[in-house]
């Protein structure tokens, strides 16, 4: 049976190339990815909140989202929060990690003060990932975030970022105008597996299940509910 | 003076070859070309930074892509910037099949090589678009 995705935790660097602040955001979500929390976090590339289509904007509607600044412009909570939706959580290196910019080394070399900010701001976003998946005590038994051999076990794995793997979504016309849902094709498949037949009651699940991933005004829900209900209908049919 | 060229690599932080094309911008603008070069970050852009885009709209940008979503040249386009050439890393990839670049936090040997490839194609498109073609 077709499943949404689970809840993870979504991690949004800035990673400005021109300050070590910045490299210190990119490796510090690494870390976490591959290491202190690989199974309960996914990430983006900021600039695909621009580049990308509406299901990699849906990114932070999807995840609750924890961004990581390098410094005080704070282009990735800010931009999240422009394009995609506001993060949960927002860090900024140059207020925690380390206040003197000098010592942390260079941009493209950091130096062993900058290599401990990165786990520094690694455990702290693994600390917020455990707070906004309510496993306090639980991941943290199972995984120390202090666990300097998952660090270094970090260095031969790839995980996937979710470049190109968008959340699927459909466009439809709704009161004379085109909108795009996040997630109905993975909602209609799921009613769809359940058995659920076009009904009333099938009506108020799906609108339920649709607003979870979207802003449906109250205004206009009875619209929306017709359309959804329309396309759910034709989508059994062609399933069949 | 002339305005440096500006050098955009993608922000790309899940894939190896988006390390590539970030490294390769560092080779490019602090070790071939740090006179006619400035890197110049996305995130800036992606936010509408005032003076990055003020800086973008007066000189040329070279984009390098780690992967085919092509972040960088879009963005800088929809700045309002001019890309004089798009790189693919993937493009520079196919012409060294002998490279096969893994590791993102910290690259590998043959992602290391390919940096350089790359940073001598960038340099190239530098050299041409500042005047200094070696006709040798």
């Amino acid at each position: 049976m077709p499943e949404l995705p689970k809840k993870k935790v979504g991690l949004i660097a800035c990673s400005g190339e021109e300050i070590p602040e910045g490299t210190i955001t990119r490796l510090a979500v690494r870390q976490v990815l591959e290491s202190l929390r690989p199974e309960q976090t996914v990430t983006i590339c900021l600039p695909l909140f621009l580049a990308g289509g509406e299901g990699d904007r849906a990114f932070a509607r999807f995840h609750p989202t924890i961004t990581v600044d390098g410094c005080e412009k704070r282009c990735a909570a800010r931009g999240t929060e422009m394009y995609s939706g506001k993060p949960a959580v927002s860090i900024v290196v140059s207020d925690s990690a380390c206040p003197n910019s000098a010592a942390l080394g260079s941009a493209r070399r950091l130096s062993e003060t900058g290599k401990r900010a990165v786990s520094d701001v690694a455990d702290q976003i693994a600390r917020q990932v455990d707070r906004l998946l309510g496993l306090k005590g639980k991941a943290l038994t199972d995984r120390p975030v202090d666990s300097s051999a998952a660090r270094e076990k970090s260095r031969s794995q790839q995980s996937s970022c979710s470049c190109g793997s968008g959340i699927p979504s459909q466009a439809l016309q709704v009161a004379g105008r085109e909108v795009t849902l996040i997630a109905l094709p993975l909602v209609f498949a799921q009613f769809r597996e359940a058995g659920k037949l076009p009904s009333d009651t099938t009506k108020a699940q799906l609108m339920q299940a649709v607003r979870i991933y979207n802003l449906i005004p109250d205004e206009e829900a009875s619209a929306y509910a017709g359309t959804i209900m329309q396309e759910y209908a034709a989508f059994c049919r062609g399933s069949n | 003076m002339k305005e440096k060229v500006l050098i955009v690599p993608c922000s790309g932080i899940g894939k190896s070859l988006g390390s590539v094309a970030r490294e390769g911008a560092y080779v490019v603008t602090e070790e071939l070309c740090p006179e006619r070069t400035r890197l110049m970050p996305l995130a800036l852009l992606v936010l509408g930074d005032k003076e990055t885009q003020t800086e973008l709209s007066s000189a040329g940008a070279i984009a390098i892509d780690g992967c085919v979503r092509a972040c960088a040249a879009k963005v800088v386009e929809g700045a309002g910037g001019t890309v004089a050439h798009g790189v693919q890393v993937l493009d520079v990839c196919r012409r060294h099949p002998d490279l096969k670049p893994s590791g993102i936090s910290e690259l590998d040997e043959s992602g290391h090589k390919l940096v350089h490839a790359l940073a001598e194609e960038v340099k190239e498109l530098v050299d041409n678009m500042t005047g200094e073609v070696n006709h040798a």
